[in-house]
């Protein structure tokens, strides 16, 4: 972009540029909270890739199926898995926040009371529909 | 009482970079940040700010206050500490002390259209339902102080990307029932530097002085844009 105000011949007078500093994500805690939220993604990935090994060792058959169980029991598995669960529901809470801002259906309280529920319904009937599997 | 306020200086002519330089300023309940500078202009009649209305509307007093864009006529000493820091607009280029060059603002806004586009040729007024108002009311607040450029850390990375202020003036224009431009405005908003260089950040919404929510503005209009995309897909 010309910065430069037209018709004027002179050189510019210097102006300080100002530059971005690697950790600008630090200068305060709204923007670390912003950061908080897109680094959810990564137990995520962790999680997913459990998911992934997961549905590997089943097509292996019965002796694979076991050794991920007993993987996915060790404490620092559950532990990152813990981790990934909190991750995500703080991230859903952020979005089920910002929901009603970008489409403004309906009052933002209920809006968000409503997302949750939905959370909580479909979540619900998943843990039934596969408890009754396991 | 008295209180200290860190003015980040800057002069083209002697200076490479601002540096901070202290004043001593009388403060007391209704002190604002602009009568505190307006103090120090009696001190040192070189200080360079902008302002004009004193009552929040002209937005031309944007200054960061402890690193957060405020405008100083709207901000008061009597909310910090006894000690503050002033300094010029962040992500803008600064021309003397406090003065940025505004210019990369303006040009983004002029860049959406912002004004009523369509063919009718009628001399009759356009009538509004108080209903279609509400629909780009909040958004048309909007009073061009570029505080929310400043919070902006993806105008910050990348000076190309329209910003909160634009994106909000587009979506307030392609909101309003008199007007026929948004097929005019969508592809400055669907391009690399429309709607998509937003990452929620939401800090624009913030510190916006006039509660214009641009971060909901920018974000409606990436559904706009996403549907513009899937309509394109069906056409010929
Ligand atoms: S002086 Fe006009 S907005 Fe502050």
């Amino acid at each position: 972009m010309n910065l430069k105000k037209p018709g004027s011949s002179k050189p510019e007078p210097g102006s300080y540029q100002p530059v971005m500093p690697r950790n600008w994500w630090l200068q305060h805690r709204y923007f670390q909270i912003y950061m908080l939220r897109e680094a959810t993604v990564l137990p995520l990935l962790f999680f997913i890739g459990c998911l992934l090994y997961g549905l590997y060792c089943l097509s292996l058959g019965e002796t694979q199926w076991q050794h991920w169980l007993a993987f996915m029991a060790q404490p620092w598995v559950v532990l990152l898995n813990l981790l990934a669960f909190s991750a995500s529901l703080f991230h859903a809470k952020t979005f089920f926040e910002l929901f009603p801002r970008v489409m403004p259906l309906a009052p933002p309280g209920l809006m968000i009371a409503g997302q949750w529920l939905a959370t909580l319904l479909v979540a619900t009937g998943l843990v039934l529909l596969l408890g009754g599997w396991l | 009482m008295s209180k200290t306020i860190n003015i980040a200086r800057y002069n083209p002519q002697t200076d490479s970079r601002p540096q901070l330089q202290a004043f001593q300023v009388e403060s007391d309940n209704s002190t604002s940040v602009l009568d505190a500078l307006l103090q120090v202009q009696q001190q040192d009649p070189s200080l360079g700010f902008r302002w004009s209305c004193r009552m929040a509307i002209c937005g031309s007093c944007g200054v960061m206050v402890n690193g957060i864009p405020k405008l100083g006529c709207k901000t008061f000493l009597r909310d910090y500490p006894d000690e503050l820091t002033v300094s010029a607009l962040a992500h803008f280029n600064v021309e003397k002390d406090l003065i940025v060059d505004m210019q990369p603002f303006l040009t983004h806004l002029a860049a959406v259209k912002p004004y009523l586009i369509n063919d009718d040729q009628s001399s009759q007024p356009h009538r509004q339902t108080p209903a279609q108002l509400a629909k780009y009311q909040q958004f048309a607040n909007c009073i061009n102080c570029g505080l929310c450029y400043s919070a902006c850390p993806q105008f910050g990375l990348n000076p190309e990307f329209l910003g909160p202020a634009a994106i909000t003036l587009a979506q307030r224009y392609n909101l309003d029932s008199r007007d026929a431009g948004k097929t005019a405005r969508m592809p400055e908003l669907n391009s690399k530097n429309g709607v998509w260089g937003c990452t929620f950040v939401g800090f624009c919404s913030e510190v916006c002085p006039k509660k214009v929510d641009p971060a909901a503005a920018v974000n409606q209009g990436k559904v706009a844009s996403a549907g513009d995309f899937i309509i394109s897909m069906f056409k010929p």
